[in-house]
């Protein structure tokens, strides 16, 4: 797939985050660039369900949400050691994914997104409406991480480590088969069956590792906030995190680090930007829509093929009957013997209904 | 009409069937009682006048529809309440009267999309990227390529599908319906838009599937093509099979000339 220029410039990104101690002392710009890994340990997940399954989820700052508190409370309250915690949210996250996506991801597109969206409103609610645990309306304290982690710096390095870490897992599925069927439930459905994918399967799963790392992504949130409140996951939060990956590029994972980087970064670096507010998400959003829809992730590459002559391309078929045949040959070999037992783990119910949408030929 | 006399019973084992389908949109009855089997190294053509149910059939075996009278089975065994997904597993492939490729990845990954149902790597294993599903990938990709330059389309291996003309994407179809590993492929007029050196290349392909053991039905409006390459003809018209046999057979049948082939 897309090459070796999206690795460079993800080596370069890392290198520089590494050696950040070293070109900046700052504490607030420390603390924005962890706030940024934290936010994107949220958003590379998420990315595989809304730039490569293109399932329209504004409601995962619900899941950031049941990360952050199941960290206040599990960590704070109950004071279990952090380090462990830390898992426990993911798999918090995960298990909250899977709640909200088996009954939502059946749904069209745009149901989709407003079950997500419903999903968000209710555990602002409920962390409203359950005090005892919550802390209600006046939040809970959340308590920092133990050494080595325990200073700004040691914080920002396990951000750092997780959210590199979060990278290379969405890398590896989005180059490999897991991430052409993604692709292919994104771009047609009728596609994707034709050639065995359990469409539903696919989303949930994706999906559910969204929730993993959205509850990493709230437990290490939470622990930079230091305080929570309800207050904090406002719902504008799940349409940032939405808004950079579209601004990022659907299918590219730079993008959506970018975007990630830029409009966090932004509206705290440049005062008069802070005043726009939504606005300036707003405005940013539609300017990329309608000049690069495919994303600032793409714009290099989109300009560089504007700029380079079309090469005089062939398009006669020739077909090489010979290596067919092999091919053929070779397969029938590798075939598993006719009625195969699906593998351990499928249970398919019966699914056709789910494609009546997409006009058959 | 005695022409509307069925084939002799069904074979109960090693093929594709459909058993007196039928199949009706409303009040419109698309397709009434008709039978068609498909045999493992065969080619059955399926011709008709439009709207005379060829797509329907097709749809109905590769589990896109389900009937509403009468079974559809593999190897005897009934397939109607299988899920259209399931069909790829069971080793039925299918192309598209429209193509649907997915443009934004290469031919070679569209060819690999194919192989899906012998992925064995499970999500966390390709998110971690072990030896393991390296390696699979590294064998389904040689496989694709192989078929990818196999169907004719080598110059283009490596050029995104909505840059392809239109028949580099119907032989781009075939290439990822064989990475299926197909018992039995269905073809949704394959020959729809191509020229006639690129109907001579689609004829050389079908003949060398079918000689891979590969039970192909070509729905087709290009009568001489099918009468060409096909064992055996199926015509349809207006839902009901009117004419079975082998080509000389249905290309001499009054009732067929009458209703679509003309004096």
């Amino acid at each position: 797939m897309r090459g070796s220029a999206s690795g460079l410039s993800l080596a370069l990104a890392g290198l520089a985050l590494v050696t950040l101690p070293w070109w900046s002392g700052d504490l607030y710009q420390l603390h924005l660039v962890s706030l940024i890994g934290a936010y994107w340990v949220l958003v590379a997940g998420l990315n595989l369900v809304v730039g490569f399954a293109g399932q329209l989820s504004i409601g995962h700052v619900g899941l950031l949400a049941v990360g952050a508190y199941g960290f206040a409370v599990l960590a704070g309250t109950l004071g279990l050691d952090p380090l462990l915690v830390l898992p426990l949210c993911g798999a918090l996250g995960g298990a909250a994914g899977l709640l909200l996506g088996l009954p939502s991801l059946r749904l069209p597109g745009f149901y989709f997104a407003m079950a997500t969206m419903a999903f968000a409103l209710i555990v602002t609610e409920l962390s409203l409406a359950w005090g005892g645990l919550t802390g209600g309306g006046t939040g809970l304290s959340v308590p920092g991480f133990p050494a080595p982690f325990h200073t700004p710096w040691g914080q920002y390095w396990l951000i750092l480590a997780i959210g590199a870490a979060v990278t290379a897992m969405t890398w590896g599925i989005a180059r490999r088969m897991w991430g052409r069927a993604l692709i292919a439930v994104r771009d047609s459905e009728v596609a994707a069956a034709s050639v065995g994918i359990n469409v539903f399967r696919v989303k949930l799963t994706v999906f559910v590792f969204s929730g993993v790392t959205a509850g990493l992504g709230g437990a290490l949130f939470a622990a930079l906030q230091t305080y929570i409140t309800p207050d904090t996951f406002v719902f504008e939060i799940g349409l940032f995190f939405f808004v950079c990956i579209i601004i990022g590029g659907r299918g590219s994972i730079l993008g959506p680090l970018i975007g990630t980087a830029v409009l966090t970064a932004l509206p705290e670096l440049v005062a008069p930007l802070a005043k726009l507010g939504t606005f300036f998400y707003g405005l940013t959003l539609l300017i990329v829509v309608l000049l690069v829809p495919e994303g600032i992730g793409r714009l290099v590459e989109v300009l560089a093929a504007r700029l380079r002559a079309e090469p005089h391309r062939s398009h006669e078929v020739r077909p090489d009957l010979a290596r067919l045949r092999r091919a053929l040959t070779s397969q029938a070999g590798a075939s598993p013997p006719v009625g195969e037992p699906p593998p351990v783990g499928e249970t398919r119910p019966p699914e056709a209904p789910a494609l009546a949408r997409e006009a058959l030929p | 009409m005695s022409a509307a006399s069925l084939p002799a019973a069904l074979p109960e084992a090693g093929g594709l069937a459909a058993e007196s389908v039928a199949k009706r949109f409303g009040g419109v009855t698309a397709l009434d009682a008709v039978s068609l089997d498909l045999r493992p190294g065969e080619i059955h053509g399926l011709i008709g006048p439009n709207g005379s149910g060829k797509t329907t059939l097709l749809n109905l075996l590769s589990g896109y529809y389900r009937p509403d009278a009468g079974e559809v089975r593999l190897d005897g065994e009934a397939l109607s309440r299988r899920s259209v997904q399931r069909r790829p597993r069971l080793g039925i492939a299918r192309t598209f009267q429209k193509p649907r490729l997915l443009g934004h990845l290469t031919v070679l990954d569209n060819a690999m999309l194919g192989a899906w149902r012998d992925v064995r790597a499970g999500f966390l294993a390709t998110a971690l990227g072990l030896p393991s599903v390296l390696r699979e990938e590294t064998d389904l990709r040689e496989r694709a390529a192989d078929l990818v330059h196999g169907v004719g389309l080598g110059h283009a291996i490596h050029r995104r599908a909505n840059l392809l003309e239109h028949a580099e994407q119907r032989f781009l179809e075939i290439a990822r319906a064989l990475a299926l590993r197909p018992r039995f492929l269905l073809l949704d007029e394959p020959a729809g838009g191509l020229t006639g050196a690129e109907i001579a290349h689609l004829a050389d392909i079908v003949r060398t599937i079918r000689d891979g053991g590969i039970g192909v039905l070509l729905v087709e409006h290009h009568t001489d093509f099918v009468f060409r390459v096909c064992g055996r003809v199926t015509t349809l018209d207006r839902g009901r099979l009117i004419k079975h046999g082998t080509p000389d057979e249905v290309r001499t049948d009054a009732e067929v000339v009458r209703v679509y082939l003309g004096a």
